[in-house]
């Protein structure tokens, strides 16, 4: 077990050593260079020398992904080349505002997406409910978060419906004004997600119904609901586990859409904006943050699988 | 109803469905069809072309409305669709075929090839979809080409994974071992018998990914970084018509209905797919 733990920690730390390689390769392969950012076309050469030399860019290239990576080890994640400022006060400035926007989105998928998966399983398997149940959950992931947020903002401003659209403010000016604000964000975020649990949910549930332990229980003349509680819960754990821990991984940083849509000023925007203003520092330091995130959630909820089923450990082919 | 009941019932599963996969079917061809026959012969008009007032709503002359600049928006979501679908389906084509071409040598082969090109994969795959797509926009510069290369980036680690997985199990069935016995060489062993037995796998994971470009090509469209006016794809037509939605709600509905019927198209004959070519077991006991 501590081996497998090992070899999971080990393979996590590969994954993300490349994860910062290539993250660090297409930061440099984009045109325009710090130099361009911070001096503009008219700059002289010897004042991009200065610039150059000042943040380290007339050193090879290999060495500069060294010492990137030795400051990344010590949390220094560099300056924004545009406000000057250390991206880390940026980042726990809007850290947050994602993050409670992505409890609320979770809290929404596992409130209404794991009971509608075991219900949909266990009731609407069949005839006309099923279908309209299999219709709804493909409709859930086929609204993209661009089309169904504008849809919401036109709704939300065009008739009063008791939540405001916009007026946004910053992690800093409360919680209970940025609760409200991303109520709608949040619920936009929750589609997709709901309808992913689900599905996820009920092919689980399905997968357990066939075993034979549950025709024994069928057979001993339990209830469904006994059934289902004692039975079926049970043992949908990890792959419900599994989809969860991605869907974490995502809010964290995939919200890029919904938050550049209702003007929320977190992680995702903050990514696109800096893309856009050519601030590589904070591209780098975005990208590597939500890829990250992924790699540590991903960890956590494959370690938590192993302890929940001692079978995921042991034989290496129970894991994915 | 009761567990059993359902046990019972699940045996027919795969037939039980038909209707939505036909009408799923029947609206993605008719979206495919308008748009590459406007493609060819442009019956709604030229999508470039000033043909009346700005912002006019739906009406006989112009059944969609016309846009900010006076557009015909029916011959611009027709084009756009065709954008979309095209880029779309130029992707996932390359992303099908090297995928395939990836998940069956490792799947195969196993060992240390096996582990790199899930390592690879790992590493792609814990970027956003949207986060890369946007990466690789800024690296190749916004357009046509990158939307493609963004979608085929985004959607190959999920697809060589599930084709590495399904073309490993077939690695192991006695038939591959009998062949590899006989001596025939690996590239026929691929191509004859774990090929032809990951067709289910191939055609399901496409479709799915085909719906996940049309996300992306999307996303990325709005966000700026897609096809580049005077070009439209659904994604860039959504995004314009955001901005005038208190005025031309149409400019944003229209395309946007066309965007998520033709990924609903897609998903809901995936689903067809994925029940009739990877049966499970939970179908098949009562």
């Amino acid at each position: 077990m501590l081996r497998w733990i090992a070899g999971r920690v080990v393979s996590a730390a590969v994954t993300l050593l490349g994860i910062s390689l290539l993250i660090f390769v297409a930061v440099r392969l984009m045109p325009g260079g710090y130099e361009d950012v911070i001096l503009g076309p008219l700059a002289g050469p010897e004042q991009r020398a200065a610039v150059a030399a000042r943040f380290g860019l007339d050193q090879p290239v290999f060495v500069q992904f060294f010492l990137w990576l030795g400051a990344l080890v010590r949390g220094d994640l560099g300056i924004s080349m545009v406000t000057q400022a250390p991206i880390v006060d940026e980042l726990a400035l809007r850290l947050p505002l994602t993050t409670l926007l992505a409890a609320m989105s979770l809290t929404v998928t596992l409130l209404v997406g794991v009971p509608l998966g075991v219900l949909t399983a266990v009731r609407g398997g069949g005839g006309r409910g099923g279908a309209a149940g299999r219709l709804l959950s493909a409709i859930g992931i086929s609204l993209p978060e661009f089309v169904l947020g504008s849809v919401v903002i036109y709704v939300f401003s065009r008739y009063a419906l008791g939540l405001r659209i916009g007026g946004f403010a910053t992690g800093a000016s409360g919680s209970g004004a940025a609760f409200q604000a991303l109520i709608l964000p949040a619920l936009v975020l929750s589609v997709f997600s709901v309808a992913a649990t689900a599905r996820t949910t009920r092919d689980a549930v399905l997968g357990v119904l066939v075993e034979p332990h549950i025709a024994a229980a069928i057979g001993r003349g339990e209830s469904p609901w006994h059934i289902v509680r004692h039975h079926v819960l049970r043992n949908i754990g990890i792959p419900v586990l599994t989809l969860l821990g991605s869907v974490v991984a995502y809010l964290l940083g995939g919200a890029v859409i919904v938050e550049s849509l209702f003007n929320i000023s977190g992680l995702g925007s903050y990514m696109v904006s800096a893309l856009g203003r050519r601030d590589f520092g904070v591209v780098q330091a975005t990208v590597l943050f939500t890829a990250a995130a992924f790699v540590v959630v991903s960890l956590l909820t494959e370690l938590a699988s192993g302890l929940l089923d001692p079978r995921v450990a042991t034989t290496r082919k129970g894991v994915r | 109803m009761t567990l059993v009941s359902f046990a019972r019932r699940s045996r027919v599963a795969p037939r039980r469905r038909d209707g939505l996969f036909t009408v799923a079917a029947g609206v993605l061809a008719v979206i495919a069809a308008t748009a590459a026959i406007a493609a060819v012969v442009p019956f709604a008009g030229d999508p470039d072309a000033i043909v009346g007032p700005r912002l006019s709503p739906p009406s006989a002359r112009w059944p969609f409305g016309t846009d900010a600049l006076g557009r015909s928006l029916l011959a611009r979501v027709l084009e756009g669709a065709g954008t979309t679908l095209l880029v779309s389906i130029a992707a996932v084509t390359a992303t099908a075929v090297v995928s395939t071409l990836l998940g069956m040598v490792a799947g195969y082969c196993g060992g240390p090839l096996r582990e790199a090109v899930t390592r690879l994969g790992d590493v792609l795959y814990a970027f956003p979809s949207i986060v890369l797509a946007v990466l690789v926009a800024a690296v190749v510069g916004p357009g046509l080409a990158c939307a493609v290369a963004a979608i085929v980036l985004v959607t190959v680690p999920l697809m060589t994974r599930m084709i590495t997985a399904a073309a490993a199990s077939v690695a192991e069935r006695d038939f591959v071992t009998t062949a590899k016995i006989s001596a025939v060489p690996a590239p026929v062993i691929l191509g004859r018998h774990v090929l032809s037995n990951i067709g289910g796998t191939i055609a399901v994971q496409g479709t799915y990914a085909l719906s996940v470009g049309i996300l992306v090509e999307g996303g990325m469209s709005f966000l700026g970084y897609g096809v580049q006016p005077p070009q439209s794809s659904l994604g860039s037509l959504i995004q314009q018509g955001g901005a005038y939605m208190a005025h031309a709600p149409w400019l944003l509905f229209t395309p946007a209905l066309v965007l998520v019927l033709a990924i609903l198209s897609i998903n809901l004959i995936g689903d067809t797919l994925r029940d009739r070519l990877e049966p499970r077991e939970t179908r098949s006991l009562g």
